[in-house]
């Protein structure tokens, strides 16, 4: 049963043990992606978590765009969006907004760093397996690259209205998105779960 | 890569050798573990009650969109008067303003992918229900998009959520949400969820049924 993987998109059991550094691997029947086997994956994770966290902080400190237009100026930070839609009385979609693109990445980020610097060190923490199950689970609703769409298309539909100035917390939270989707791309669900397992047994 | 299985063959799969997968970290164990060995979260050889709860949840998706296409997802108050504008309404107003690039975003993320994706689950729980032998290989994928696409329908969200933020000048323009936007999110959320309660497998159990009858 070592090294066998059954996949998530059909069931079929195929066995990945051969797997070389580098390589991966998709189901021969419903071509769903299997697993990649990478040495150096957890490194890569830490690297994108990190500059990650330093952007997050960035683009929560400074303005993220202001709107001029008739000599009035309005200036909202990135935590001013979902606060607006509450004013207005909407918390759902205000909470959904907030838990979207900040608290939900946000957390997945801190979770990443708990992970994977142990995972780096080859260390056992009793954490390892609650938070890699949370980081899985969660990944789905984290919506920063949407987010950033949304940003784009909603300054394309007010520019002939008004002068618009991206702030420091715009252009930071573009260098967060990227380095976030790539953190959560280099994480391999299949290798994550092995090496905790490895380190339990040891 | 060569095709290794054909599927007309009964394949070893996990549950013929009488092993689950985790749906959370891909252990294999006996079937008759309730709870996964590595992880400790709760396993089912297929996911629970699958077809039952997708359709539930599409059900609901459908009723939400109704009034997301009819109430105005953002209301803009100008100088005294206010202009609501649903979304299909938004993409029009986009057209007549020469933002092409704009519109079609709008359209494919707001209009196009919550109505494909609806009408997709809709099919592969309808062929899963009737055993269909269709090419499973290519509702797998068709699943995996729609999984995928899920939450790019988000954009026109937060759009109003930006929007409303930024634009208020005193009293001479303001941008306020309307009830689509609460309905509208609703819809991709639920869909969200019903999508991930869809268990693909599915479409291949029906496929080896149908190979072991001939």
């Amino acid at each position: 049963m070592t090294g066998d993987i059954a996949c998530h998109g059909c069931d079929l059991l195929v066995n990945v043990a051969s797997l070389k550094d580098g390589e991966s691997a998709s189901c021969p029947r419903c071509g769903s992606f299997l697993t990649r086997a990478r040495s150096d994956a957890f490194s890569r994770v830490l690297a994108y978590a990190f500059a990650g966290v330093i952007l997050l902080i960035l683009a929560n400190s400074f303005s993220f765009l202001s709107f001029a237009a008739s000599g009035l100026e309005s200036v909202i930070t990135l935590r001013q969006t979902p606060r607006a839609i509450w004013d207005y009385d909407m918390p759902a979609v205000a909470i959904m907004v907030a838990a979207f693109i900040i608290v939900i990445p946000a957390v997945i980020l801190g979770m990443l760093l708990m992970l994977c610097i142990p995972l780096q060190q080859g260390r056992y923490r009793p954490w390892l397996v609650t938070t890699a199950k949370w980081i899985f689970l969660a990944q789905n609703w984290a919506m920063v690259e949407v987010f950033i769409i949304g940003v784009i298309v909603s300054l394309v539909k007010i520019a002939a209205m008004a002068t618009i100035v991206l702030g420091i917390s715009f252009w930071a939270y573009a260098g967060f998105t990227i380095c976030f989707t790539l953190a959560l791309a280099n994480l391999d669900r299949y290798q994550c779960w092995e090496r905790i397992e490895a380190l339990e047994s040891a | 890569m060569p095709e290794l299985v054909s599927a007309t063959v009964p394949a070893t799969t996990a549950a013929s050798r009488g092993l689950s997968a985790c749906h959370v970290c891909c252990k294999l164990a006996p079937a008759e573990v309730h709870h996964c060995p590595r992880c400790g979260s709760a396993m089912h050889l297929r996911k629970n009650d699958s077809i039952q709860r997708t359709l539930a949840l599409l059900v609901t998706a459908c009723l939400l969109y109704i009034p997301a296409n009819l109430f105005p997802i953002m209301i803009t108050d100008q100088l005294g008067s206010s202009e609501g504008s649903t979304i299909m309404g938004g993409v029009i107003l986009l057209i007549h303003h020469d933002a092409l690039p704009v519109a079609l975003v709008i359209f494919v993320f707001s209009v196009m992918v919550p109505s494909g994706k609806l009408m997709s689950m809709f099919y592969l729980v309808w062929t899963v229900k009737r055993h269909s032998p269709v090419s499973p290989r290519q509702r797998t994928i068709m699943y995996r998009v729609t999984e995928f696409v899920g939450k790019w329908s988000m954009v026109d969200v937060f759009v109003v959520a930006i929007l409303v933020a930024l634009v208020h000048l005193g009293g001479l323009l303001a941008i306020r949400p309307g009830f689509a936007a609460l309905s509208f999110a609703g819809v991709v959320v639920v869909t969200m969820i019903a999508a991930e309660s869809f268990d693909p497998r599915l479409i291949w159990d029906a496929m080896e049924k149908n190979g072991r009858k001939k």
